[in-house]
């Protein structure tokens, strides 16, 4: 992508000013977006992205720069640009950089772009046809395929000069069931870091009968009662009450600013001793696994909290400086147009010790969430809101009629005191996280746990 | 890499080879834009950024269907891969629909000169020292943590195509942005305020002390009891419902049967108060444009009027479908978009008599005042139009604004909500960027609190 000589020259002026540290990162990105609509290919995107930003730190100031040009001239001038920001001499004289290789856990077999069109057609085809075909009351089906072969360059003024290639494909289904004038949507997207390969591990028909069975049971469910109940929250995507409620305050690029619920609590209480957390970029073939973060730290298994006791945030370089802490591996960024900073990778809570029957049989009246949907938190008050995509009804321990609208909401550092019950089958989900930083791939999980009160909205 | 040629000397490769081809018709979509801005935390600079960015895209039609692909490396060897990607990526649409490409003839607006001038790299940065001095002299309680932002955006547009449409738009503006943190009691609480325009006309008193004043309001918030509610929906939380909902206007959604809305023209869906504009044009917009994602003139139209629903928002494509006049809301998300719809300056037209927010409070009697909506990706569904959304404000007692009341959810559907709203305030406001609405009223809202009261 870049010479190891231009990458030294860009390093060698965006420290002419007299910053502490400069890195350069490059970026060239192939995508592919295909969408099927009433069973026919509508639109397909396809992109190509290239271009190089530069930071430069003194102290904890940043200054920064992108281009949207891997040219020579255009790294340069974008070195210089971001060094003029800066009034110094150059501090930094000699950079020599060495080439590191970290190795790649994420075998890739079939590699998208090398795949014609109509395979990815043909697949999607097959999703979308089940879909259909579920229910009378399928009035639409929308499928997507998204590929993405991201390749990154990271060069820095301690020396690094690192490369990663990521690969990841990503099968997306929604479904729309209507009746009397009215919608309900249902949706499955598994993701994976991996080539098409990621074919082989769903069977087409099931996603897309999956997505139906959920709208059309929605189409005839009734409005959730709002109230104040326990509530039994399923694996994989239920996850995300995690990463909203509780993930994003723990990540650096608030903890540094003050701007976080959990500020200056390492080491003490935080959740219910039966809540383990974990951010691990680490996991084989992860939808939010990275070899190397953006700064070319490399990915780690971090233990955030440890029944229920606060171990570690998620720290970038720059936020690192801030809190005197070292870099976890966690930084993360979009594209070179964004600044990296802290991110969640894959996200979970580990398992626990109770078994299903004993969480759903415990609820006198409550509401089983079996499937979520997206969520927000404002991290500084911790303040959260989701969505119940499908949601139950238990009634004496016993999971009992669908109803639809329901949200949780509530406080962040209130609700991880009252997970009071960890099931044992974890399972993950895939998400795009959406922060200063850009949109990035990451994996929420958890296995059934339940929150023994939580407000629950609806009508 | 090969080597960089520049954006006329792309484009014309492109059209040398797409006529080498054969192909005839095609279009060429660019955007180029150049930023700067500057982050400020306890009073000291604590990020600077140049941001220099340009992507191309090309979309050619081969069989009626059109083909993208776009890139951001413009040298000889990546001409000829996109025109190979988008042919190929064109071969395999299926859907039924043409793609047309636009033709000369429209008569475009003209925008002012010189609209905007970029402030340089100090001067953004004393204002943004400034901003964030104002907001620590507000009040004692205001904490570390408490961030400004300025930023001064340039943008270019261009679309050239084979019906030889040469078209350009230029946009240029000053974004200013306060964080307020506040801590009372050990809890934090925040509030913002954003402004885009020119930087001379900003007033970093009047920024700083609304977004301290925001945070300070919700100080010692309570809860509310769950049950139904005459709720006034402050103007931004019913902009922020309005660019949510957006998607239920748009042809496109609607002719796949993705909006409630589909085969609605001419009917009533909104209550008669209620008349939706959308002016690409607005006076007092920073981001007009003359052309839109196809190269249609734009001009502003209401979409609703006196609550009947005049017209969806279309591109060629879905205009062909409905055998109608594009409306010229051909939009692309970003240069390498696919096109769809939308709007581009969307707002509810606010009452012609002059009706604040004492007004609407005083109409309300009693209930609840919603400043702030969230979680609208998770909570509000464009489909179905349900949303159900974690909420904050006041309660209103007596025709007032009373105690500040936090964690509940305010549900119901927007194609209902559309219908029910009972008065319509004065107070447009497009602090939610293109979006913009007075404060509303609507009667027996569903609010999810605290069960005990």
């Amino acid at each position: 992508m870049l010479s190891k000589e231009l990458a030294k020259e860009a390093l060698r002026r965006a420290l002419a000013t007299g910053a502490d540290y400069a890195e350069v990162f490059a970026e060239h990105t192939l995508s592919k977006n295909i969408n099927i609509i009433s069973g026919k290919t509508d639109k397909i995107g396809d992109a190509v992205i290239s271009g190089v930003g530069i930071r430069i730190f003194k102290g904890t100031r940043c200054v920064s720069g992108s281009a949207s040009s891997l040219a020579p001239e255009a790294v340069l001038q974008c070195a210089s640009k971001v060094a003029d920001a800066l009034t110094g001499t150059a501090a930094i004289e000699d950079i020599v950089l060495r080439e590191r290789l970290f190795g790649d856990i994420h075998p890739v077999r079939i590699v998208p772009g090398g795949v014609e069109n109509s395979e990815k057609i043909d697949y999607l085809r097959e999703v979308c046809q089940a879909a259909k075909d579920y229910s009378d009351e399928i009035v639409q089906v929308n499928g997507n395929f998204l590929e993405v072969d991201h390749n990154i360059l990271i060069a820095t003024s301690e020396g690094l000069f690192a490369q990663d290639r990521q690969i990841r494909s990503r099968v997306s289904v929604s479904s729309v069931a209507s009746k009397d004038g009215e919608n309900q949507t249902g949706s499955e997207a598994p993701g994976s870091r991996k080539g098409l390969e990621l074919f082989e591990d769903f069977d087409p028909k099931e996603l897309g009968k999956k997505a139906s069975k959920q709208a059309v049971t929605m189409l005839h469910a009734g409005y959730c009662k709002a109230g104040t109940m326990p509530v039994a929250i399923e694996n994989g995507f239920g996850g995300v009450i995690f990463h909203e409620a509780c993930g994003h305050s723990l990540e650096a690029s608030c903890v540094a600013l003050g701007q976080s619920q959990f500020v200056d609590k390492l080491g003490t209480q935080i959740a219910n001793p039966k809540v383990t957390a974990i951010d691990d970029g680490t996991i084989p073939n992860g939808w939010g696994s990275i070899n190397i973060d953006d700064e070319g730290t490399p990915s780690r298994k971090n233990v955030l909290i440890e029944n229920g006791i606060l171990k570690s945030y998620m720290i970038d370089k720059l936020n690192g400086r801030r809190m005197g802490m070292e870099s976890t591996g966690n930084s993360r960024r979009q594209s070179y147009r964004f600044e990296p900073t802290s991110r969640m990778t894959n996200t979970y809570i580990a398992a626990g010790q109770d078994s299903d029957e004993d969480i759903i049989g415990s609820i006198e009246y409550g509401l089983y969430a079996k499937s979520m949907g997206g969520g927000s938190v404002n991290p500084t008050t911790g303040q959260f809101n989701f969505s119940v995509r499908e949601g139950y009804i238990i009634r004496n321990g016993k999971i009992c009629e669908p109803v639809r609208g329901a949200s949780l909401i509530g406080k962040g550092s209130d609700i991880i005191m009252n997970i009071d019950m960890v099931g044992k089958n974890v399972a993950r989900a895939q998400g795009m996280c959406g922060a200063s930083s850009g949109s990035i791939p990451t994996d929420v999980g958890q296995p059934l746990i339940r929150v023994s009160s939580i407000t629950v909205g609806g009508r | 890499m090969g080597n960089q040629m520049t954006y006329q000397e792309f484009k014309e490769e492109v059209i040398r080879i797409a006529s080498r081809e054969g192909i005839a018709d095609y279009e060429l979509y660019y955007t180029e834009s150049e930023s700067t801005s500057v982050e400020i935390f306890k009073e000291e600079v604590k990020g600077y950024s140049i941001e220099d960015s340009m992507g191309i895209c090309l979309r050619c039609i081969i069989d009626g269907r059109a083909g993208y692909a776009s890139t951001e490396n413009l040298t000889a060897e990546e001409a000829a891969s996109l025109v190979s990607r988008a042919v190929d990526n064109a071969r395999s649409i299926e859907s039924q629909e043409e793609s047309p490409l636009h033709h000369k003839g429209d008569a475009y607006a003209s925008l002012e000169k010189g609209q905007c001038e970029a402030p340089d790299g100090t001067a953004l940065v004393d204002a943004a020292l400034n901003l964030q001095k104002e907001m620590y002299q507000v009040d004692s309680r205001v904490a570390d943590g408490t961030q400004s932002y300025l930023g001064h955006v340039s943008e270019r547009y261009a679309l050239c195509n084979s019906n030889g449409l040469d078209l350009e738009d230029k946009v240029s503006y000053t974004v200013g942005f306060g964080i307020a943190l506040v801590s009372d009691g050990g809890e934090m609480y925040d509030g913002s305020e954003d402004k885009r325009g020119r930087l001379q006309d900003f007033d970093m008193k009047e920024i700083a002390g609304k977004a301290v004043e925001e945070a300070l309001s919700t100080i010692g918030a309570g809860s509310v009891p769950s049950g139904q509610y005459t709720v006034v929906f402050s103007n931004k939380a019913m902009a922020t419902l309005l660019g949510t909902y957006s998607d239920v206007f748009s042809a496109e959604q609607a002719q796949k049967g993705m909006s409630l809305l589909k085969g609605k023209e001419g009917e009533k869906v909104a209550a008669d108060i209620i008349t939706i504009v959308d002016d690409p044009l607005y006076k007092d917009s920073v981001t007009k444009r003359t052309f839109d994602g196809e190269g249609v003139a734009t001009y502003a139209k209401n979409v609703v009027e006196n609550g009947t629903l005049t017209t969806l928002l279309y591109n060629l494509k879905t205009a062909a479908v409905a055998g109608v006049k594009s409306t010229g809301n051909a939009s692309k998300a970003s240069y390498a978009s696919v096109v769809g719809t939308s709007p581009f300056t969307f707002f509810i037209r606010p009452a012609e008599v002059e009706c604040g927010l004492e007004d609407m409070l005083a109409a309300a009697g009693s209930g609840i005042y919603v400043t702030e909506v969230t979680g609208l990706h998770a909570g509000a569904n464009s489909v179905t139009g349900d949303f159900s959304l974690s909420s904050v404000g006041f309660r209103i007692v007596d025709g007032r604004k009373d105690a500040p009341v936090k964690n509940f959810t305010v549900s119901g559907n927007f194609f209902t909500l559309l219908k029910e709203i009972e008065k319509v305030g004065s107070d447009l406001d497009f602090s939610r960027g293109k979006f913009g609405a007075p404060s509303v009223l609507a009667r027996d809202i569903s609010v999810a609190g605290n069960s005990e009261g």
